[in-house]
């Protein structure tokens, strides 16, 4: 592994090649957002991603432009299951904190793009059986975005 | 028979195409039924030749109807009982009986057949199995000196004899045998449903610690087929819902449009939507002199496949709305507009609550275990590919993969 986490440029020069359908927006070099269409399914969602490089650590921001998340209320899974913020500005999350699978030295063309597909999916049969089958976890409630500095 | 080395495309690939599939998988005859259809129709025939008065009387006995073009679904709106229908061509001495002296002799030599009930019918008799499985077995005299095998089939009423009493004429085999030709087998459709019944059975076998064999002898051979089996399923559950009496769209009527209408390499849904807008052009035309819907056997056309639908315009305008009414809510779900919680729901209407239901839990359930794995691929539209789907879609669309792979993640979150 190389001493210091992927360039921003890195990233954006990855992601065109990956994922070519994604615009970005450079922010000097310490910031992108990156938006774009995915289908997993049955429909069509814009998805921003938001990264800086003082995101090593607790990874991009996804959010879902459109359409707005649809909720359940009283889903055993909560409203809106593995996001962050559900009330006001969900975040999607997409990986365990604990588990250490996203780093600042991986390309989020490789991870964050694949697993908001797989979010996407899981979300959209949740939507249809109410069941969440992708797995993953809740925690408990701390009132914080949990990373794995802050992990308990 | 045309088999080439790859034709066709998976229909468990499109993600709506994934859940009709899984629908119409559902409502199959499974292989291991097909088998025992087989098995006693074959029975049926024994046992008809051993009593005296057929002995060396059956000329042919062979399926006909949906069973003849493996597109069996489940009776009606039910989702496990099966209607099979066999012709039993008999030898010309037995002619001079009459429609309901034969049908009558028929009866009395199946009366103490080991199954639940034996029912005369109009133009059958029934055999009710325990499983709920019928063996409609009709009787029908060979035209001799005329095509392969244009016949007359026996139409009484009974119990007495009456003026209505007649000979009907039908080409079943000839027809089964247009069907075929037009419906040339699609490996891409037969191989994936061959994979889905291999592991259906084997998932099953794990569970009662049965053997299973090792391939699926029968499974649905090209997407017309599979498009007639949910055509019908739509029918069945469009009037059972709407509480209607009276006649359907006789099956072979569609399995006719099927097959018009069948084209190598469509979705299922292309093949589905192609299949109803040339039936419904056909009945608006009718409609439009004021003439009811009039279709022939392609192998005869004294076999008239309308003879008992539609009994008036108003009731093909009234099937023709149906079939414009799944069209529409096809191309709604393949929109991308739609909300996927109302997916089901539109879902249900069209083909049944249990069957859909079930359907939509076990591609999620796939769906969800792929991801667990990390064993899904993706497109470059930002698709999910699942296992079950991953070869045909590498085959079909090489370049349409997106050059990522997927990697083993948790979802996590805010506490609930």
């Amino acid at each position: 592994m190389a001493f210091l986490p992927l360039t921003i440029e890195e990233q954006v020069a990855d992601m065109r090649a990956a994922w070519p359908s994604f615009a970005h927006r450079t922010f000097g070099k310490d910031a992108v957002i990156w938006q774009g269409t995915l289908k997993p399914l049955t429909r069509s969602y814009d998805v921003q991603i938001a990264y800086s490089t003082d995101m090593v650590i607790s990874g991009p921001e996804v959010r879902i432009v459109s359409p707005r998340l649809t909720r359940l209320p009283g889903n055993p899974e909560g409203s809106l299951p593995h996001v962050y913020n559900r009330d006001r500005d969900p975040v999607l999350c997409l990986f365990d904190p604990a588990r250490e699978q996203w780093s600042g030295w991986l390309f989020v063309s490789e991870t964050i793009v694949p697993w908001t597909i797989d979010w996407l999916a899981c979300y959209e049969f949740w939507l249809m059986t109410g069941a969440w089958e992708g797995g993953g976890r809740h925690p408990p409630s701390t009132g914080r975005r949990i990373n794995v500095e802050n992990y308990p | 028979m045309n088999v080439s080395a790859f034709t066709g495309i998976d229909p468990f690939l499109d993600p709506v195409d994934r859940i009709l599939s899984q629908i119409a998988f559902n409502i199959q005859l499974p292989p291991s039924l097909h088998a025992k259809a087989v098995s006693r129709y074959e029975a049926v025939r024994r046992h008809l030749e051993a009593t005296t008065f057929f002995a060396d009387g059956i000329e042919h006995f062979y399926p006909q109807g949906s069973m003849a073009i493996d597109a069996t679904i489940s009776t009606r709106g039910t989702d496990d009982e099966y209607d099979i229908d066999i012709i039993a061509q008999l030898a010309a001495k037995y002619r001079h009986l009459g429609p309901l002296g034969v049908l009558k002799a028929l009866e009395a030599a199946l009366s103490n057949y080991p199954v639940e009930k034996v029912i005369r019918q109009t133009r059958c008799v029934t055999l009710v199995y325990g499983d709920r499985m019928h063996l409609d077995v009709s009787a029908a005299f060979r035209e001799q000196g005329t095509p392969e095998r244009r016949s007359q089939i026996m139409h009484a009423k009974g119990p007495n004899r009456s003026a209505d009493d007649c000979e009907v004429p039908s080409n079943a085999y000839g027809f089964a045998e247009h069907y075929k030709s037009r419906t040339p087998v699609e490996t891409a459709v037969s191989e994936a449903f061959r994979r889905r019944w291999n592991d259906h059975d084997r998932l099953r076998a794990d569970a009662e610690v049965d053997d299973v064999p090792d391939q699926a002898p029968f499974v649905v051979k090209n997407m017309a087929t599979l498009a007639l089996q949910l055509v019908k399923r739509y029918r069945n559950i469009t009037h059972d819902r709407k509480r209607r009496s009276g006649q359907m769209a006789p099956s072979v009527l569609l399995a006719n449009y099927a097959a018009r209408s069948a084209s190598t390499g469509r979705t299922l849904s292309d093949a589905l939507i192609s299949l109803c807008n040339l039936l419904i052009i056909d009945i608006r035309r009718a409609s439009l002199l004021g003439r009811t819907l009039a279709v022939v056997n392609p192998t005869w056309d004294q076999d008239e496949f309308t003879d008992r639908w539609p009994e008036s315009v108003d009731q093909q305008n009234e099937f023709a709305d149906d079939l414009s009414n799944l069209v529409a809510a096809l191309n709604h779900l393949r929109s991308g507009r739609m909300d996927p919680v109302d997916i089901p729901a539109e879902l249900r209407q069209l083909f049944g609550d249990y069957v859909v239901n079930e359907a939509i839990r076990k591609i999620a359930q796939e769906t969800g275990g792929a991801v667990k794995q990390a064993s899904q691929s993706y497109t470059r539209a930002g698709g999910i590919l699942v296992p079950s789907t991953t070869a045909a879609a590498l085959i079909t669309s090489k370049a349409a993969a997106a050059p990522v792979a997927a990697s083993r993640h948790d979802f996590f979150g805010d506490a609930v």
